[in-house]
């Protein structure tokens, strides 16, 4: 006690007072229900997500919710696999022990319609908890799609909605060769045939994880990977069109990839386009936007970013959706909401934005002159392209596939198939057949009905 | 006589008072290493599955995982592939390390230094082992395929051609854990007394036939032991396995330890993943029973 001790406490309440005021006004419904008193006071919030860049944002603003609602939160925030087995885990047993979960995406069918989640509707609805200008239809239809549940009520609040684009690295050669941004899966291989290694640059790499890279390819020649999910899970991998896609996809990779394509990972992808050593790549706009960064990008003055190329039967984006949502055991369901509501707040959101967060699900940030701006790269704007590719998500439904619990055994066989063919240990034809045999005996082991 | 009787009852009296004092270390050490091993084997006789809560611990058919493996193609494929891989690289090891040995056995201040730097790749975290080899075997960035391909001599990735990249993983390997057997043989060199060499050599004997008939019997017994560690060491690899190839190209390097990882992290099949864990834990007790009995009996007998 060698400072003065006086000062301090004062200034740390004025501070907390101001917190309290500043975080208020974050929360107009609560404080308008409050009445001044603090409602959940002594209430303790279990939240948990993955860690990723929104949830970080939360974690840093949290002081400024207990402030304003009296309640204490535990915010939990591990690495993907290991919240996904968790929370799996959790729910299935209808614990209390989370308030508040990250409603993954590729769980969603699974934890939505087995009755873990709690329905949103009545607290969106209660102008007591929600005030009128949070405005749940300002998410975008497609990301709120796979956080509904099959008897039509929302069980997830999206925070983010990510799509898988085509990019260009160096969009300059494929000027020179007097052709434009490849539109179908025919053009891709023309505008690859006239680019790949010019330069010294290869002409197409992904990443290895085929299972979300492969499949809008799959979707564009007409395949699927199952018969039609989540309800029928009859796999459909060695169909002449999954076989077609398959050779294709392997073929892009063979043909135009660089030395050791199939062993890219993501960050390998998108250095390798920063560097401008690959010219294109199908990845999720997260990482994409890093070519962005004048700091790091050496391409960021030839990069040019479109859409998923169409395939024979259409276009097909993949996207990923990931919200907020109330498990059925949690005990303060009240308090868990004022937390979402607060968290996805258009306050909360927007400032996120303006942090520099590059996937946000509510309409006005993706319209906002703040996020435009950081999403616009040498002319091509990432924001509008996801935009479009969620809307065409939810017109068609094709990433239904994704949500079934199933999924990371069929993922797997994909990542297989495509390894096999474009390293030529298999025929398309013989690497698809396999994956179909080996995919139905992981199902049926899984228990499900085919 | 009575004499006697009571210094033998004295005698076990102290035994006694030993073991009871002894018991609730031993009891702890026996439940830390005997507790997880114990859980371990019993959810491998359950279908244990996270995405099946109800089948958590169900023992109606105990043997379900096990009779599974015989017929899972994939779990096969996985043992030859390990075997390969243990066999190459412990056996590269063991080469290299002792090569290095006997090079680096001698006093000055250079061979130190040598030592010394050969010494790094053992104490680097396996996970930055295999950080490394990712950049040495990416075409894109590695200074071994770009001095290769300026020499004239393009090298293509060895980690995406299906026939090189086990022998890659298993070079990586060898990099990291040579040093070990370098640094017991080069201990048990300078164990060797001068008198038997000395006397070889003035009888005439050279270099190879010093090396065949003194100082290998003396260093045989270490090479064995270093043989044993790395074997049952090379039962685990994963860290490179996972950052180079994933278990691919297809399955070429998917060896036992990281197909269970698959079982369990990937597809949450705990059950079937600690029997495929309890498998390997049977297998690795075996190989080294034998390994053992095969390299000191020898020497015993001499």
């Amino acid at each position: 006690m060698t400072h003065p001790s006086h000062p301090v406490p004062e200034r740390r309440r004025l501070l907390q007072a101001a917190a309290a005021l500043g975080a208020g006004a974050l929360l107009p419904g609560l404080a308008a229900a409050q009445g001044g008193a603090k409602k959940f006071a002594g209430v303790t919030l279990n939240v948990s997500t993955f860690s990723a860049a929104y949830p970080k944002l939360l974690q840093q603003w949290l002081p400024e919710f207990e402030a304003a609602t009296g309640a204490k939160v535990n915010f939990d925030a591990p690495s993907f696999p290991v919240y996904n087995q968790r929370a799996d885990l959790e729910l299935s047993t209808r614990g209390s022990a989370y308030d508040v979960v990250n409603v993954t995406f590729i769980y969603s069918s699974r934890w939505i319609n087995s009755g873990w989640l709690t329905p949103l509707d009545d607290f969106i609805r209660n102008p007591n908890l929600t005030p009128a200008d949070w405005d749940i239809n300002d998410f975008l239809p497609g990301a709120r799609a796979p956080e509904t549940g099959r008897d039509g009520k929302l069980y997830g609040v999206p925070w983010t909605a990510e799509a898988l684009l085509t990019a260009s690295s160096r969009f300059d050669l494929v000027e020179k060769a007097g052709l434009a941004f490849p539109d179908t899966t025919d053009d891709l291989v023309k505008v690859l045939r006239a680019v790949n290694k010019k330069e010294r640059v290869a002409g197409f790499v992904a990443d290895n994880h085929y299972g979300w890279t492969f499949v809008p390819y799959l979707h564009a020649f007409g395949g699927d990977v199952f018969r039609k999910a989540p309800d029928d899970l009859f796999p459909t991998l060695d169909t002449p069109e999954a076989i077609a896609a398959g050779e294709y996809y392997a073929n892009l990779l063979k043909e135009f990839g660089p030395d050791g394509a199939i062993t890219y990972q993501p960050d390998q992808v998108t250095q390798a386009l920063k560097l401008g050593r690959v010219n294109f790549t199908d990845a999720g706009q997260l990482h994409l936007a890093q070519l962005g960064d004048p700091a790091t990008s050496k391409t960021i003055k030839t990069v040019k970013f479109g859409l998923v190329p169409k395939g024979p039967a259409g276009r097909f984006p993949g996207t990923a959706v990931h919200g907020l949502g109330i498990p059925a055991g949690s005990k303060n369901k009240e308090a868990a909401w004022a937390f979402i509501q607060w968290a996805l707040s258009k306050q909360t959101t927007g400032r996120a934005v303006a942090a520099g967060y590059g996937s946000p699900a509510r309409r006005s940030d993706i319209e906002s002159a703040v996020f435009r701006d950081k999403q616009v790269i040498n002319g091509s704007d990432l924001a509008k392209l996801s935009l479009e590719s969620i809307e065409l998500a939810a017109k068609t439904g094709h990433m239904k596939y994704r949500t079934v619990a199933v999924y990371p055994q069929v993922d797997q066989q994909l990542n297989k198939a495509i390894e096999l063919i474009a390293s030529g240990q298999l025929s398309a034809k013989q690497a698809f057949q396999q994956a179909q045999a080996n995919t139905i005996a992981e199902l049926k082991r899984a228990g499900a009905r085919l | 006589m009575a004499h006697a009787l009571s210094a033998d009852g004295w005698q076990a009296e102290r035994r006694r008072a030993f073991l009871l004092g002894l018991s609730p270390s031993l009891a702890v050490l026996l439940l830390i290493t005997l507790v997880p091993a114990a859980a371990l084997v019993i959810a491998s006789f359950t279908p244990l599955s996270l995405t099946d809560p109800a089948a958590t611990f169900r023992f109606d058919d105990p043997l379900v995982n096990y009779r599974q493996l015989l017929h899972d193609d994939r779990f096969l494929h996985s043992i030859a592939v390990q075997l390969k891989l243990s066999a190459s690289s412990v056996l590269l090891q063991l080469g290299v390390g002792l090569g290095l040995a006997l090079l680096l056995n001698g006093k000055s201040r250079l061979l130190d230094g040598a030592r010394t730097a050969f010494l790094i790749p053992m104490v680097l975290p396996p996970i930055v082992v295999a950080l490394i080899w990712k950049i040495m075997y990416t075409p894109d960035v590695s200074p071994i395929h770009r001095a290769l391909e300026a020499a004239g001599w393009p090298l293509r990735s060895l980690i995406a051609d299906p026939d090189t990249a086990l022998w890659a993983i298993s070079l990586a390997d060898t990099w990291q854990w040579f040093p070990f057997t370098m640094l017991m043989v080069l201990a048990s060199l300078q164990m060797i007394p001068d008198e038997p060499i000395e006397a070889a050599t003035l009888e005439g004997a050279n270099r190879w036939q010093l090396l065949r008939h003194i100082v290998f019997p003396y260093i045989r017994p270490v090479l064995v032991v270093c043989g044993l560690f790395r074997l049952i060491d090379s039962f685990k690899a994963f860290p490179l396995i996972y950052v180079l190839t994933n278990g691919g190209p297809g399955s070429v390097t998917e060896v036992t330890n990281y197909y269970g990882f698959i079982q369990a992290f990937n597809f949450s099949y705990w059950g079937y993943a600690s029997a495929i864990a309890t498998v390997l834990l049977a297998g690795v007790f075996a190989l080294s029973w034998a390994v053992g009995k095969l390299g000191w009996s020898d020497h015993d007998k001499r």
